[in-house]
């Protein structure tokens, strides 16, 4: 095993997992223009929910993982439909939706941690005698190369919704201007609500595969939003290609970094990345 | 009654914070979510400073304020280029980076084991070991940053940060420097806050990273948003609900780690309802 191939390995992996939840996280701050910080906590719902499905009732694991993916999307949904769409009717501004979204977090992260207690749990039955593969002198397991491959079909998935489908346009629609797509006679409330629902199942997905690949903890989901936020940020907020972008460079920059570093300091680089950037490239690589 | 005292040693603490965050949350409008940053090098310097040199307490009190605004002067120098929930994810960042810093610089803070055997004040053979005197201690302090604070909103620098809160453009058609006011305020909250950490790691004996990572910066916005924006008693209503609350809940009968997440379910929810219902907070001011 080899340092470099291992680390590019490892900075494509962690790029496709901070990916998918950029892509979310994107495509609901594209429809709706704040920060929604509670969609980190539903990778830690659609996590544990696969770990309650499979591990405590003994579900049919493909079934459990399909249970999590849904539930993190109503979750999600109820979100929006109880709480920021009360708030945009009233015209809030965004740092109001930011906070009630800090609220959120805060608060289904707690839930969850009384449910399941604190403690750091597995969901992958088969830890240690997982598949590995060789790909250019590093190692990769199995579950890393289906975080690789669904973080690709995801993406083609949502770019087909965004730009070959009525939704899609409606969503576009809402991105460019909520008021004009309203008068032209979109029903924007109800567009943003099943964006909420897909951007949050993708954040379930993530926190699952997440779960497989190493495991959950309640606290898991706000790990995961700061590197879907850095990632969107540096990309472009709002766009799709952007924060895919900005998710690998975040990943290689975080792994090629505690290179020569120790790995606690992994965050505080994510962190300086996202400074940099914010300083000398606000929009991000992909907006202007 | 120890344990009254107890509570309202706590209660001066983040009434502290609270009050001082409000300068810049409130007043400037500035959605600052990093205020356990200071907090923490106000009591990592004194918690450094009496355990591994003969510095007295006041002393490290006031070396802590120098370091904290140096400190600020760095951060609030890059922040101040930033507006609105942009400001926000900035300060994420900068939290989490200092919390690294606590976490992962060994030989300074001891890292994740913390720092024990923090000396108790003494002043005049007034001996602070006694909680009662230590509250008074407390109670002298948040007195002191109280009256600077509406000293300070009172006056006409205080009126310029109103203004730059209102309509910035305008003030700065005006010919004020803003960033200078952003940039100021910023520095003088977060001298207050390191106040707060002082008293804190002296008062607990023992600190350690935890208690200085962002979710805690989030408890101290979410005692100014509730309290209300932009009115210095509402900060300390704020501190005052915040703080008892969960001891009601711990009196209710829940088991104490149970508490603490309650304790995060509850104050998550007041802050979603907060935003809902009444977004100037209890007494507050101003709305987000």
């Amino acid at each position: 095993m080899e340092i470099v191939p291992q680390l590019i390995l490892n900075s494509i992996i962690a790029g496709s997992i901070y990916a998918l939840i950029a892509l979310g996280f994107n495509f609901v701050y594209g429809a709706t223009k704040f920060f929604n910080l509670a969609h980190g906590v539903m990778a830690a719902i659609g996590g544990y929910a696969v770990f309650y499905f499979a591990k405590t009732l003994g579900l049919n694991l493909y079934f459990a993982v399909i249970l999590g993916v849904a539930l993190a999307g109503i979750v999600g949904y109820g979100l929006d439909k109880f709480i920021y769409l009360p708030l945009r009717k009233r015209k809030a501004s965004n740092m109001v939706l930011l906070v009630a979204s800090l609220g959120a977090m805060t608060a289904l992260q707690a839930v969850i941690a009384i449910l399941f207690t604190s403690r750091f749990k597995t969901i992958s039955q088969n830890i240690g005698t997982q598949k590995l593969f060789e790909v250019l002198g590093g190692v990769i397991t199995q579950t890393q190369l289906i975080i690789i491959l669904v973080t690709a079909l995801i993406l083609a998935g949502l770019v087909f919704l965004l730009y070959k489908t009525l939704f899609g346009k409606a969503v576009r629609a809402i991105s460019d201007d909520e008021e004009v797509a309203q008068i032209v006679g979109i029903n924007t409330n109800k567009i943003i609500g099943y964006v909420f629902f897909i951007g949050s199942a993708l954040a379930g997905l993530a926190g699952i595969l997440v779960g497989f690949d190493t495991g959950i903890e309640p606290t898991m989901g706000l790990g995961l939003l700061l590197k879907g936020v850095i990632a969107s940020v540096i990309g472009g907020v709002g766009n799709i290609y952007g924060g895919v972008l900005g998710a690998f460079l975040l990943g290689f920059v975080e792994n090629f970094g505690i290179w020569k570093i120790s790995g606690e300091w992994k965050d505080a680089i994510a962190f300086t990345l996202l400074i940099v950037f914010l300083i000398f490239r606000p929009r991000g690589i992909m907006n202007k | 009654m120890e344990y009254l005292i107890h509570l309202a040693i706590l209660f001066s603490i983040y009434a502290i914070l609270g009050v001082s965050l409000n300068l810049v949350v409130g007043y400037t409008g500035l959605l600052s979510v990093t205020h356990a940053a200071f907090y923490g090098i106000g009591a990592y310097t004194t918690a450094i400073l009496l355990t591994k040199t003969g510095v007295g307490f006041f002393s490290s009190v006031i070396l802590g304020i120098i370091v904290a605004i140096a400190l600020s002067f760095l951060i609030g120098v890059v922040l101040s280029k930033f507006k609105g929930d942009y400001y926000a994810i900035g300060t994420f960042g900068f939290n989490t980076i200092i919390f690294a810093i606590f976490l992962n610089w060994q030989n300074l803070t001891m890292g994740p084991f913390g720092i024990p055997g923090i000396s108790k004040p003494e002043l005049l053979s007034i001996n602070f070991a006694n909680n009662f005197n230590f509250l008074v201690l407390a109670l002298i302090f948040l007195g002191l940053i109280y009256f600077i604070a509406r000293f300070i909103t009172k006056s006409p620098f205080g009126r310029v940060l109103k203004a730059i809160r209102e309509d910035e453009k305008a003030i700065v058609v005006f010919g004020y420097n803003t960033p200078y006011f952003k940039l100021a305020i910023f520095s003088i909250s977060a001298a207050m806050a390191a106040v707060a950490g002082s008293l804190f790691a002296s008062y607990l004996t023992f600190i350690d990273p935890s208690s200085f990572r962002l979710m805690e910066s989030a408890f101290i916005l979410a005692i100014v948003i509730l309290g209300g924006l932009a009115n210095l008693r509402g900060a300390i209503l704020g501190a005052l609900f915040l703080i008892l609350l969960p001891e009601i809940l711990r009196f209710v009968g829940f088991p104490p780690d149970i508490a603490a997440q309650m304790r995060q379910v509850v104050y998550g929810v007041i802050l979603i309802l907060v935003m809902l219902y009444r977004p100037q907070g209890l007494i507050g001011e101003y709305k987000l």
